[in-house]
């Protein structure tokens, strides 16, 4: 019962659905949507799960007097008014997300949404400190990664082209100096010449970028997202498809089962 | 007059979040949690009135028959979700989540199928020899690009091929992909920016524009 | 401690004043810079400018409040065109939080052009379901929308009259904070063929071009830089415009921080 029980199901709702693409008539037809309708049904009610967890650990957190439990506090009357806010406009006019609901009028404006947003705007501040310590031309791949990001947020933006030619002739003058200075301290010949070489080219691209980048910066960045981009996008993606297919067949077939655990 | 003050709350509230910039503080942390309890009792709200409500409650009061009595197969699923609760019943949750991940599995393979993969590998399937219009000419710019579309996107699809060992030709066909994946992620990286520094323009609009009326 | 040193030691507080900074002072100088429409937003203009008047265009609202500075700009843009044209629109949304977002711009922009509601656009609303919805619609719309968002049956309203399916809307463009795009794809473009736009917010956008380049959509419009080409494409210059200096602006900071960051870690690594 433990264990027959759930991969029957699982078997039978996996394959009906697959069924159901192929015979798009009765019974098979709207199966599709009944299922989805179940599924959605089902997944509301996880939700409850979730909540009590979080209310039980807050709950807990207050009665032992924890470190910061007046947080506690404020996190359980938040969940409480909102609950009870949210209903009552629903009773009040229908439901709470109707234009016309004290609900959606004040919380949904004045406190949801600014609290959300701000939360997610102060990855701008955190992304910006990351470039200053995290971004590290360590090796070739890095390099890679770093130039084609700077490529595209400049080449995605108005006036980019023109920042980019210093930006960029900043960036390969210090290369150049930097590689000079390695050269000094290399001992064989062959790799002090590299090193040389290296600072040529890095001169020679600053040169040609002055040429190239002040127009043509907006179509490198145009074909960096059509081209190589896309390429490797659609690469993952076709592994995800067939990932995700691979281990449907196994959830299905119930040689998968690490989710009944 | 009650925009006026709600419109202050939410300075309020978006300045208190900015706050955590200069450091962890009492404003901050108050905000966080009035955010997270909010949220939580937010979502409860939409789940019932967008999903259980429509689906189960009024479904069961409009529809007759067949269709009316079909409902109780979702609802004792949904029913068993809950016996977590009771640790000597648990097990019968699984058989909610059962159905649960049955059904994702079939759409997995139908989605997946029709409307991604076969669709993305047909336009994968490109001339790597693009004549101009007299047939002769061959346009060097159009060839180039289709051939680096290929070979990325198998060559992507090589790397993260793990059933065998990454040497030989799998060895440099792999880091072929890992070269296309980095300009990937860089790219990703740059519009990931620009879509955080959007949302710190609207927000700081909202302060200057609806909250100091400066712009 | 060196120069070095004590540049990679920088309080991350500078770096955060000087990006607000960095927002602010474009804003409130009003600076504005002239945009120059990517490839793929215009390709997105063309397909709704080619629509002859009279057209259904059915517009999606798949994101909320959280995306809004991108995506709202973005919204406003395509109404001025579809108004503009004398093309219908159908609105709808699978994120049911964005819904009031999309409500008041079809109304302040038909407003705007002196339209009419039920005659000239209608808003449906939300029905639950985001897959099963995408299926249905292909089949009949009045089997899953048989009233609009305020409860009028929809055979009751004139610019519903004739439209039955996909294939009697022009083209579909679905606003995109998530996931809902690649479904739109997958349900509404691979199963009935619908002709798709997606607008996305720069997060999302980079995911869809492979649909793009694959005919499976025919135009996107990627975060607020696509919003501002809209804008300027059918020359109504709005928030999205008027953000891109402050946009710029950042951008080239990110950059600059990246520089003097690897230039701080190179010259430490040469001294140990």
């Amino acid at each position: 019962m433990r264990r027959e029980v759930p991969l029957f199901i699982t078997f039978i709702s996996g394959v009906l659905l697959v069924i159901a693409l192929f015979i798009p008539h009765k019974p098979f037809g709207n199966l599709e949507q009944r299922f989805n309708d179940w599924y959605i049904i089902v997944s509301g009610f996880t939700m409850i799960l979730g909540i009590d967890s979080l209310l039980l650990h807050h709950w807990n957190r207050f009665k032992r007097k924890r470190e910061g439990w007046i947080y506690s506090i404020a996190l359980i009357l938040a969940f409480f008014i909102t609950l009870i806010w949210g209903f009552y406009s629903g009773i009040k006019v229908g439901s709470p997300f109707k234009p016309n609901s004290s609900f959606l009028k004040y919380f949904y404006t004045f406190v949801f949404v600014p609290l959300q947003a701000t939360m997610f705007s102060l990855l701008a501040f955190f992304i910006a400190s990351a470039a200053y310590r995290a971004f590290r031309a360590r090796t070739f791949d890095a390099t890679l990664l770093l130039t084609a990001a700077a490529f595209v947020m400049l080449g995605r933006v108005p006036e980019g082209n023109r920042a980019s030619v210093y930006l960029f002739g900043i960036a390969l003058l210090i290369a150049a100096v930097i590689l000079l200075l390695e050269a000094k301290e290399r001992v064989s010949t062959f790799e002090k010449l590299i090193h040389y070489l290296g600072a040529i080219v890095a001169i020679v691209l600053i040169y040609i970028l002055y040429r190239v980048l002040p127009s043509y910066l907006p179509q490198i960045a145009d074909w960096i997202m059509n081209i190589p981009q896309l390429a490797a996008k659609r690469g993952i993606f076709i592994g995800i498809a067939l990932g995700g297919i691979a281990m449907s067949l196994r959830i299905i077939l119930g040689i998968e089962r690490t989710y009944l655990k | 007059m009650a925009n006026v003050i709600w419109t202050w709350i939410a300075a309020g509230l978006t300045l208190a979040i900015f706050s955590f910039l200069y450091k962890d503080n009492p404003f901050y942390k108050l905000a966080e949690h009035i955010y997270v309890g909010s949220s939580a009792a937010f979502w409860f709200i939409y789940l019932w009135y967008f999903d259980v409500k429509p689906k189960l409650v009024d479904a069961w009061v409009q529809n007759t028959g067949f269709e009316k009595y079909i409902l109780i197969v979702p609802a004792i699923l949904a029913v068993l979700m809950l016996t977590r609760f009771i640790p000597t019943i648990s097990w019968l949750s699984r058989w909610a989540i059962a159905f649960t991940v049955g059904m994702g599995a079939g759409l997995g393979i139908t989605g997946a199928l029709q409307g991604f993969l076969v669709p993305q590998l047909q336009a994968t399937l490109l001339p790597i020899w693009v004549h101009v219009s007299d047939k002769f000419t061959v346009n060097l710019g159009y060839s180039l690009n289709n051939f680096i579309l290929v070979i990325g996107t198998i060559a992507t699809i090589f790397y993260f091929y793990f059933s065998k060992e990454h040497r030989g030709g799998l060895g440099y066909a792999s880091k072929v992909g890992i070269t296309f994946i980095m300009i990937a992620f860089g790219a990703s990286f740059g519009y990931t920016v620009m879509a955080r520094i959007s949302l710190l323009i609207g927000r700081l609009f909202f302060l200057l524009h609806d909250w100091l009326h400066l712009v | 401690m060196n120069f070095w040193e004590r540049l990679g030691r920088i309080d991350r507080r500078i770096i955060y004043l000087v990006v607000f900074l960095g927002v602010i002072i474009p804003i409130l100088l009003k600076v504005t810079f002239k945009v120059e429409p990517m490839r793929e937003v215009k390709q997105a203009y063309e397909e709704v400018e080619k629509l002859p008047p009279g057209s259904a265009v059915m517009i999606s609202i798949d994101y909320d409040a959280s995306s809004m500075p991108e995506l709202q700009p973005m919204l406003v843009a395509i109404l001025e065109h579809c108004f503009k044209k004398d093309l219908k629109v159908i609105m709808l949304g699978h994120w049911p939080l964005g819904l009031p977002l999309g409500q008041i711009a079809l109304d302040k922009v038909a407003k705007k052009y002196g339209k009419v509601y039920g005659k000239d656009y209608v808003f449906l609303g939300f029905r639950p379901g985001v897959a099963a919805v995408m299926i249905n619609l292909g089949k009949e719309i009045r089997q899953v929308f048989n009233s609009d968002y305020k409860g009028t049956p929809i055979d009751s309203l004139p610019v519903m009259q004739n439209i039955h399916n996909y294939n009697d809307i022009g083209i579909l463009i679905g606003l995109e904070a998530g996931s809902t795009g690649d479904m739109w794809v997958q349900f509404a473009q691979a199963r009935y063929n619908a002709k798709i736009i997606l607008g996305a917010t720069a997060v999302v956008a980079p995911d869809l071009y492979p649909y793009l380049q694959a005919n499976q959509i025919v135009g996107l419009i990627g975060g607020l830089r696509g919003a501002a080409d809209y804008e300027s494409l059918v020359h109504v210059l709005g928030p999205a415009y008027l953000g891109m200096p402050a946009q710029t602006t950042i951008h080239v900071l990110v950059v600059i921080l990246i520089i003097l960051g690897n230039l701080g870690y190179f010259a430490t690594r040469r001294r140990k």
